[in-house]
């Protein structure tokens, strides 16, 4: 890539820029490829393999390999794993992106009145996260999912509202930094309102390492998903991946495909999100675009 | 000479079998491990159901009467008993050499204090709810009376069901249910109690002034607590505990089998008579209709539960008895899969598939344990009737509080269960079926809703009946009537086993198993 392109891309805009630095890391092309491949698998998948995960379709611990008619073999109870993975990887996704919604909404929102009006109010909502951050995660979770019945938006709301102290920090510590810069000042000074000042002013130019953090919240979601799973707290009536680790784990020393495919599949995901989350942050990072 | 070698061998190995076939002398002294991940609240069975209490209580309590391996009852802290002709009363002949741990005699007035404090404190109501009195002739008699006959009341002077506990302990006025002496109990078994750590371990020692010369033959028994059954098989399996009762994961008894110096046995629960089955409310619109009931029933293919999801370890279960027990019902409908018959059934019900072949949608409970049994055969049922038409989902409890408000509350459609035959019919059988036990909260009551007014005659009758064969036949066809009516589908026993060390002699395999005196189990 020559300098030539670079400098004409920076005149073009900033994401073209940020895609240049992106595209060259090798390691973040491929985590975006392969999570590219992962949500096509799973989107149109449904649509082209119709096999429904909860039917036994052949005898149980087929291996994978040996039926054509199941080609990743079949769990305890001859279920077909392939479509598992599939239809699976649907709600995975589904629960990881819609959590990590969730997190970045009220994380940013909190945060930003946070950073944005300090004193009083700062003190307060940080009271408040510091309530939520000092709670275990997973147990929290555990809590909300059984007050609730389980279900799939009660799981994404339990792990969102788990997991926003985090990225509610980080804003706050954004819009702390940007909120003396001149031209928040100048803004201020042309007599714009306080809303428009935090949505329109500040937040843009806070987003890049609220981005950063969104994109690997993805992947946080989907391991808590999994974990809840694991620990039977999941809906039995949407096929998950944590939901086949869950109820395949007792058989793991006789069929270890029944729990290591589906947990290929998480590891996959949530490493090609963080790849994609860590390429994200080199080209958004300024320093980093100066080398 | 490889030839002679080989006869060498050969008589080796023949010496060795025969050595091996002759019983080894019952060795006095040494001290067993026992497994569990069931932890007890307190050590008194008189108060207190369940496997964690009764382990340990029946080691420590002794009962009037003891039961063998083929349901025959035997003297224990009675030497004799006499049942009137017209079966209303018992007289019970105690030992006169028995004492409590504490050096005192037992005497009839223990007796009658003990069958007061169960019939007022034990959750299973009917085993002593016929009893109108007690009396007390001489110190060694003690007679019950019943106002009517009741031919359960021997079993339920057995194991941990009627220990005898201490007047002089317990009589003073305190609630039995928070005695202190619970957790310090005194009792007359073959074993007293060392030290109780709630959530670690019971250790018990030998009780030296025991009624039965020369027993127990053990000097120690220590209950060991574990926290998960994984790391609970892996010490079996390492040899570091010596005796896992009540072992059901067939996983794990599958690879414990592998080992040469263990025992995997599923003798010894013939009385527990665990079954598990697939509960309906029969009060909800599609559960009222028996057709629906028997329709699942035929969707269902229980020899699949077993063989594929329990890898043959469990049994399938044909109706309420359980086939260990002598009132088992072998000859009742049986409920091969047959999905036509369901459809037809479905349809003759009015429940017609629309275009989808869809009929209904239902929901299903679970209870959150016992995976092997409850949710993976859920997970089973789902697909299974979406064959027929019936749409499942799934709804899961967090916890088994949950599950049991939801099932005692009534408010399910329907249900996976597991449920106890505890010996006699009258303690465990009746308790699902009877139109009186419809309670709301109460778990395993008649939590179906089922109401016959003739089941309901015939178990009255043959709980009351002293004839044995004409009990059999009563409840044989109070189950063929219950099988048809199919209030639950009976899918399987649970496949409980005893998993113990070659080393130990006398396993416990009468039918209470681990629920009984240990006074003969000794190690070679």
């Amino acid at each position: 890539m020559s300098d030539i392109t670079t400098t004409e891309l920076v005149a073009e805009s900033p994401l073209s820029e940020a895609w240049a630095v992106f595209r060259r890391s090798g390691l973040a092309l491929f985590g975006l490829g392969l999570l590219l491949l992962i949500i096509i698998v799973s989107v149109v998948g449904p649509f082209i393999y119709v096999v429904d995960p909860f039917d036994i379709i052949w005898a149980p611990f087929t291996e994978p390999g040996v039926e054509a008619i199941v080609p990743l073999g079949t769990d305890q109870l001859g279920r077909d794993i392939l479509a598992g993975l599939i239809y699976g990887g649907n709600a995975t996704l589904l629960v990881g992106v819609s959590a990590a919604l969730i997190t970045v909404i009220i994380g940013i929102s909190i945060g930003a009145m946070a950073g944005f009006y300090g004193g009083l109010a700062d003190n307060i909502l940080m009271r408040v996260t510091e309530f939520f951050q000092v709670l275990p995660p997973l147990l929290f979770a555990m809590v909300l999912v059984t007050l609730f019945s389980p279900s799939l938006p009660i799981v994404a709301i339990a792990i969102g509202v788990v997991s926003w102290p985090a990225t509610a920090r980080l804003a706050r510590a954004e819009f702390i930094r940007i909120r003396n810069l001149e031209y928040v000042n100048a803004a201020r000074s042309i007599g714009s309102k306080n809303s428009r000042i935090i949505w329109r002013v500040i937040l843009p130019n806070a987003l890049p390492p609220l981005i950063v953090s969104s994109t690997l919240s993805v992947g946080i979601a989907i391991l808590f998903e999994a974990g809840l799973s694991f620990l039977g707290l999941s809906d039995p009536n949407v096929m998950s991946w944590g939901l086949m680790i869950g109820s395949g784990r007792e058989y793991i020393l006789d069929a270890w495909w029944v729990v290591t495919l589906p947990g290929a599949m998480i590891f996959l995901t949530v490493l090609s999100v963080s790849l994609v989350g860590d390429g994200l942050n080199d080209a958004f990072n300024p320093k980093l675009r100066e080398r | 000479m490889k030839f002679a070698k080989y006869l060498l061998a050969a008589s080796l190995l023949a010496s060795t079998v025969i050595t091996g076939g002759v019983a080894v002398a019952q060795k006095a002294g040494g001290t067993v491990v026992i497994g569990t991940t069931q932890k007890p609240r307190h050590l008194n069975p008189a108060v207190q159901s369940g496997i964690a209490t009764a382990v340990p209580g029946t080691q420590i309590f002794a009962t009037p009467i003891r039961f063998d391996d083929k349901w025959n009852p035997q003297p224990y802290l009675a030497e004799s008993w006499k049942t009137s002709p017209d079966g209303k009363s018992i007289t019970l002949n105690m030992r006169k050499n028995a004492t409590f741990h504490d050096g005192k005699p037992i005497t009839s007035a223990d007796v009658a204090f003990s069958v007061q404090t169960v019939k007022d404190n034990h959750p299973f109501k009917t085993m002593f709810a016929p009893v109108t009195s007690v009396e007390t002739p001489d110190a060694h008699t003690a007679i019950i009376n019943f106002s009517s006959p009741h031919p359960a009341a021997l079993l339920a002077m057995s194991s941990a069901l009627l220990p005898i506990i201490p007047k002089h302990v317990y009589g003073d006025g305190q609630d039995a249910k928070k005695h202190p002496a619970n957790s310090k109990p005194v009792g007359s078994g073959p074993y007293m109690l060392e030290e109780f750590k709630p959530g670690e371990h019971v250790i018990l020692k030998k009780n030296p002034n025991y009624f039965i010369k020369d027993r127990p033959l053990l000097d120690r028994i220590i209950i060991k607590n574990y926290k998960d059954v994984t790391s609970m098989v892996l010490a079996v399996d390492k040899g570091e505990i010596d005796m896992l009762p009540f072992l059901t994961g067939t996983r794990n008894l599958a690879r414990l089998k592998k080992n040469a110096d263990l025992t995997v046995t599923n003798e010894g629960y013939a009385a527990v008579g665990p079954l598990n089955w697939l509960a309906f409310n029969t009060t909800n619109k599609y559960f009222k209709d028996k057709r629906v009931r028997q329709a699942i029933a035929y969707a269902i293919d229980r020899k699949f539960i077993v063989n594929a999801l329990h890898s043959g370890f469990s049994k399938t279960a044909t109706g309420p008895v359980v086939l260990g027990s002598p009132y088992g019902a072998p000859d009742v409908e049986a409920y091969d899969l047959d999905l036509d018959k369901a459809k037809a059934l479905l349809d003759v019900a009015g429940f017609k598939a629309d275009g989808d072949g869809m009929r209904f949608k239902v929901e299903l409970d679970f209870i959150p344990a016992f995976a092997e049994m409850q949710k993976t055969v859920a997970e089973y049922i789902k697909p299974q009737l979406k064959k027929v038409g019936i749409i499942v989902s799934l709804r899961s409890s967090p916890d088994f509080p949950s599950w049991a408000k939801r099932v005692g509350g009534h408010e399910f459609e329907m249900s996976m269960d597991i449920v106890f035959n505890w010996g006699d019919p009258v303690i465990g059988v009746h308790r699902t079926y009877i139109c009186s036990n419809i309670k709301k909260g109460v778990i395993w009551s008649n939590t179906q809703s089922y109401c016959n007014k003739d089941v309901d005659a015939l178990l009255a009758s043959a709980g009351a009946e002293l004839d044995q064969a004409k009990r059999v036949d009563l409840y044989q066809k109070a189950q063929a009537i219950i099988v048809d009516e199919a209030p639950q589908v009976f899918l399987n026993e649970l496949p409980y086993h005893t998993v113990y060390s070659n080393k130990i002699g006398n396993a416990p395999t009468s039918i209470w198993g681990a629920m009984a005196p240990m006074d003969n189990v000794f190690l070679k």
